[in-house]
């Protein structure tokens, strides 16, 4: 470790100096602060019966610890956000190899951990070679460890499974993780954020109000086609008029690249709920877990998030590149 | 290529308090990390400070499921049991404990179920569901209970009846059942006792029976206690039977 290793990991310039930063982080705050008391107010109103009333104070309380805990971490620094990227990724493997019984291949389930640590060390030490290496690594190292007990029986299940969990939660969430090397990676991440959970909300609302026609009737009953289209085309919006200042200064503020990129937020967005809808259809459960009173699992959660984050990295990536005006390995050296 | 078996955890949903006092509790990669690291230590205290010696090794279990079932006159009994396993098969062995010490509180119940892997019995409501949950995991997943038949550790350390609830678990069952016989625990760590004395402890395993001949029914289950009652006591170095 050299002496520009500290400021390097914890201090990355004035927080605020994006206007998205400090506009979501203050509405964030001031919606925190203010939804208990409406709810309260509507239901005394009666505007809302009792039995609402209590789910939408079991999801603000959630919220009001959820809220904390996505935007502190981008708020504090590049470390921060990295290892709480990392640790979401190792709680979503958990619920994950509970819902799958993959917990109970201790040994691959030892080598998906490692292959995530290992993701969330590369994106520390932003070390991009090792960041690529990591993935097709784990990938053979859950293979072989799934051939040591000498038992055929299952091995293409259990190993298929390690793989699927470690480059959901491991590679497809790091990438997320990676993007805060970037001096300017606040914005970018609080967008992603932004856009893939209002996409969510925005899916539900217009699926309620305009929605008829299911949109895959086996794997999620509940979302609609109109649902669907209405979160894209409300989602694309968002991203057109939030993008412009939060990639001021790059190619991305363009309006052709900002519909692009909330086109691909909102479908993959849509996409990584049903994929997590399939995997609890297949297990045959309901929740992954009873993590977060009101939401169910973490995954229930961050499902959404899981293709996104990998396609606005290498978006990103390619057309502005990440962290390139950054030195590599504050933690190694060299 | 076999059809895939997507078994989610049997306590998936379970509120973390309620799962560490849960017959359904599974272990996952910590909790087999926590147990890798209590055993190992115990084993090293066992054997620096008691001088545990284990006699009739060949006839320990070589795969789940099983019971070892033996007397009880000491904390230290569950200790020197659980760790004579090997490590594939510790960890899916569950120690039957009294739900009314071990799991009382929460805090109790973190280091039962966390340190320990033991599984709750509650003694003044032990409901037969619960045996009946007991064998069925026995049978399902499969794993290892290790079980004191005699219910209580014995005050004065002489051996007590056994109860027929460990007849309820393996009545009509090829689960083999290994007798053992620790001998020096209660000299060591007597119920009245704080702290354990250095004296030495020993550890006798007979041969393994099976009760699949037996009927499972309130006549079978006490013949199964029976039987193991006088196994564990034949195994008493001055009663001349055990392998000494």
């Amino acid at each position: 470790m050299n002496p520009a290793t500290w400021p390097r990991l914890f201090d990355t310039g004035p927080i605020f100096a994006n206007p998205v930063t400090a506009v979501v982080t203050a509405t964030v705050a001031a919606l925190l602060l203010l939804t208990i008391p409406v709810i309260h107010l509507l239901a005394r109103r009666g505007m809302i019966d009792g039995q609402l009333r209590d789910e939408l104070l079991l999801r603000g309380r959630s919220w009001m610890v959820l809220a904390p805990l996505i935007l502190g971490p981008i708020l504090l620094g590049t470390a921060w956000t990295i290892v709480a990227i990392g640790l979401l990724g190792l709680l979503c493997y958990r619920e994950y190899a509970q819902a799958t019984g993959l917990f109970r291949e201790k040994e691959v389930s030892l080598v998906v951990v490692l292959g995530i640590l290992a993701v969330t060390f590369a994106a520390l030490d932003h070390w991009y070679r090792l960041f690529v290496a990591v993935t097709p690594l784990t990938v053979g190292s859950i293979a072989i460890v799934a051939i040591l007990r000498d038992q055929p029986r299952g091995y293409v299940q259990r190993v298929a499974l390690g793989v699927l969990g470690f480059v959901l939660f491991g590679s497809c969430l790091g990438h997320l993780g990676y993007l805060a090397n970037d001096p300017g990676y606040r914005p970018w991440m609080i967008l992603t954020f932004l856009a893939v959970e209002l996409n969510d909300i925005f899916a539900f609302v217009v699926g309620k109000t305009l929605g008829r026609r299911q949109l895959a009737p086996n794997t999620s009953p509940k979302k609609t086609v109109a649902g669907a289209l209405g979160a894209v085309v409300l989602t694309t919006l968002l991203v057109v008029a939030v993008g412009g200042a939060a990639f001021r200064g790059t190619v991305l503020a363009s309006p052709a690249h900002l519909v692009a990129l909330g086109l691909l937020v909102a479908v993959l967005g849509q996409f990584g709920d049903l994929m997590l809808s399939s995997i609890k259809r297949d297990v045959g459960i309901k929740d992954m877990a009873a993590t977060i009173p009101g939401h169910g699992g973490l995954l229930d959660r961050f499902d959404s998030l899981i293709l996104v984050a990998p396609v606005v990295f290498h978006y990103i990536n390619y057309f502005v590149g990440v962290a390139t005006s950054r030195p590599p390995h504050p933690l190694t050296g060299g | 290529m076999q059809d895939w078996q997507l078994r989610p955890a049997r306590d998936l949903g379970l509120p973390p308090t309620e799962r560490l006092a849960s017959l359904r509790r599974e272990n996952g990669l910590v909790s087999t990390a926590l147990h890798l690291a209590w055993w190992t230590a115990v084993r090293g205290y066992l054997t620096a400070w008691h001088g545990l010696t284990i006699h009739g090794r060949e006839h320990l279990p070589v795969g789940a499921p099983f019971l070892l079932v033996a007397n009880h006159t000491s904390h230290l009994d569950v200790l020197a049991l659980a760790t004579l396993l090997p490590w594939r098969e510790r960890d899916r062995t569950f120690p039957i404990a009294a739900g009314d010490v071990f799991f009382k509180t929460p805090l109790a119940s973190a280091f039962a179920a966390g340190l320990l892997n033991a599984l709750p019995m509650w003694r003044k409501k032990c409901g037969s569901h619960a045996l009946h949950d007991l064998r069925q995991r026995l049978l399902e997943e499969p794993c290892g209970y290790i079980l004191f038949p005699e219910g209580t550790r014995s005050r004065d350390g002489h051996m007590a009846a056994f109860k027929p609830g460990v007849g309820m678990l393996v009545a009509g069952t090829s689960v083999p059942v290994f007798p053992c016989r620790l001998d020096g625990c209660h000299r060591a760590l007597p119920p009245e006792a704080r702290w354990p004395r250095p004296t030495r402890i020993h550890l006798r395993i007979g041969p393994p029976l099976a009760f699949a001949t037996i009927p499972d029914d309130r006549a079978g289950w006490a013949h199964v206690a029976a039987t193991l009652e006088a196994r564990v006591r034949s195994l008493d170095p001055d009663a001349g039977g055990g392998p000494a």
